[in-house]
């Protein structure tokens, strides 16, 4: 059975929760590797410079899409921020797959739940916290539009 | 070319970093604007120092203090004869802030490879994702901060107020009150948008060349003499937002064209937008720098 949201949520916070601090920012570090190239279809959009994130300090795309009723949500993150990227990452695993519904409902802060402030710093913790609110409001209007 | 630098000893090329990553006399620091880049990649034998985790205290809002800089060094293998080479992304942004730092405790000989992460990368030099590498600990001992480079808001609103020379290195967009941050940085609080009184705008990133390296002396005296104004006798006080972009500029002025007297206000936009009572102006500065 396909884990749900708060499932995924929880495990990836319980994996980074475990981690001393320094294999913590590896752990992200692996996620900002694994975030998938953006599909060509969005590529031209994001030279346009559309969908961009504008809260963030790095050029961060989102685009989020519902398909048979599953949120999808595809990223495109410059090589040279890498903890966006690991972050943006991480937040595309936990959403893709889930119901719209359960999007909506999450939290967005979970960004405190992984051991990452004192790693991070405050300052970068608010960046970041940023980011997930803006897909989690990417997916919302995905649904209604 | 770098002699021409006021003083040219403070500036190393990336082949003389590649030739010194082994002299235990020298020590690589990389200091980052992104937390992991060093974990992606780094000069082998670099260590890291991270601008806001190593180098604030993270409950005031204050640099670390003396004994703490001194307990930083000590275990990053820094003795006080330690040449210390700083780099890092954006063009030396947080190189220079790191910089900044180690000269507000007295460090001696203190460096930036010139060019950073950015030209490292072009050359194809060697990185490595090792750990990071530990030295043995050394018996550092910090000096008192120097007043000299650090100036606070109320001595930062008498020199306005006697018109002297203040230049603010943020965007053109955050000096006229358009914004109140960087563009597509976050929000970071303040409640005014604006700019210090007399203060002429000059961006921090004018002072690079494309490829991350600082512009030649006469370049740089276009800009800050011709453009601005200053006269190198005259006491000068770079702000931004934090303090970190104008670390750059006093770099700058201080060491590749030898002004005597610039401190840096890290107070900055983010403390004086949002105390009480402080004189701001909006849009273009009306009045002449120098």
């Amino acid at each position: 059975m396909t884990p749900t949201l708060r499932e995924k949520a929880e495990s990836i916070a319980k994996e980074f929760e475990d981690l001393e601090p320094r294999e913590r920012l590896e752990l992200l570090l692996e996620f900002a590797e694994k975030l998938a190239p953006l599909p060509a279809e969005y590529q031209a959009e994001r030279d346009a410079g559309t969908n961009r994130v504008h809260e963030c300090q790095t050029p961060v795309f989102l685009w989020a899409r519902v398909e048979d009723g599953r949120v999808q949500v595809f990223a495109d993150v410059a090589p040279e921020a890498p903890t966006v990227k690991g972050f943006v990452s991480l937040l595309a695993e936990i959403f893709s797959g889930a119901q719209p519904d359960e999007v909506i409902a999450f939290e967005p802060n979970l960004v405190n739940r992984l051991g990452l402030a004192d790693a991070l710093g405050m300052v970068r913790m608010r960046g970041l916290t940023a980011v997930a609110y803006h897909i989690r409001q990417k997916v919302a209007q995905a649904i209604s539009g | 070319m770098a002699k021409d630098y006021a003083h040219p000893e403070t500036l190393v090329t990336t082949a003389w970093v590649e030739e010194h990553r082994d002299d235990p006399n020298v020590r690589i620091v990389e200091s980052d604007e992104d937390v992991l880049l060093y974990e992606m990649g780094h000069v082998p034998g670099a260590v890291k120092i991270d601008w806001h985790t190593d180098l604030q205290d993270q409950l005031i809002r204050d640099y670390i203090d003396k004994d703490r800089f001194a307990e930083l060094c000590a275990s990053k293998g820094i003795a006080n004869d330690t040449t210390v080479v700083f780099y890092g992304d954006k063009n030396n942004w947080w190189a220079c802030y790191a910089f900044w730092v180690f000269k507000l405790y007295g460090h001696a000989d203190c460096r930036i490879m010139n060019g950073g992460r950015k030209l490292w990368e072009s050359e194809g030099r060697p990185t490595t994702r090792d750990p990071e590498p530990e030295y043995p600990r050394t018996n550092y001992v910090a000096q008192e901060p120097d007043r000299t480079i650090r100036a606070f808001r109320d001595e930062v609103l008498k020199h306005q107020s006697k018109n002297k020379p203040l230049i603010d290195v943020r965007s053109p967009q955050e000096f006229t009150g358009e914004l109140l941050h960087m563009p597509d940085y976050p929000q970071e609080g303040a409640l005014r948008g604006g700019h210090i009184p007399g203060a002429a705008s000059v961006p921090w990133a004018r002072a690079v060349n494309d490829d991350g390296t600082f512009k030649s002396r006469r370049d740089l005296e276009k800009i800050y003499v011709k453009e601005v104004g200053l006269k190198r006798r005259s006491p000068v006080i770079a702000y931004c937002r934090i303090g970190e972009r104008s670390s750059h500029t006093w770099f700058v002025l201080q060491y590749l064209l030898g002004f005597p007297k610039v401190k840096n206000y890290d107070g900055s936009w983010t403390e004086w937008g949002n105390v009480v009572g402080m004189p701001i102006e909006k849009g273009t500065s009306t009045q002449p720098v120098g």
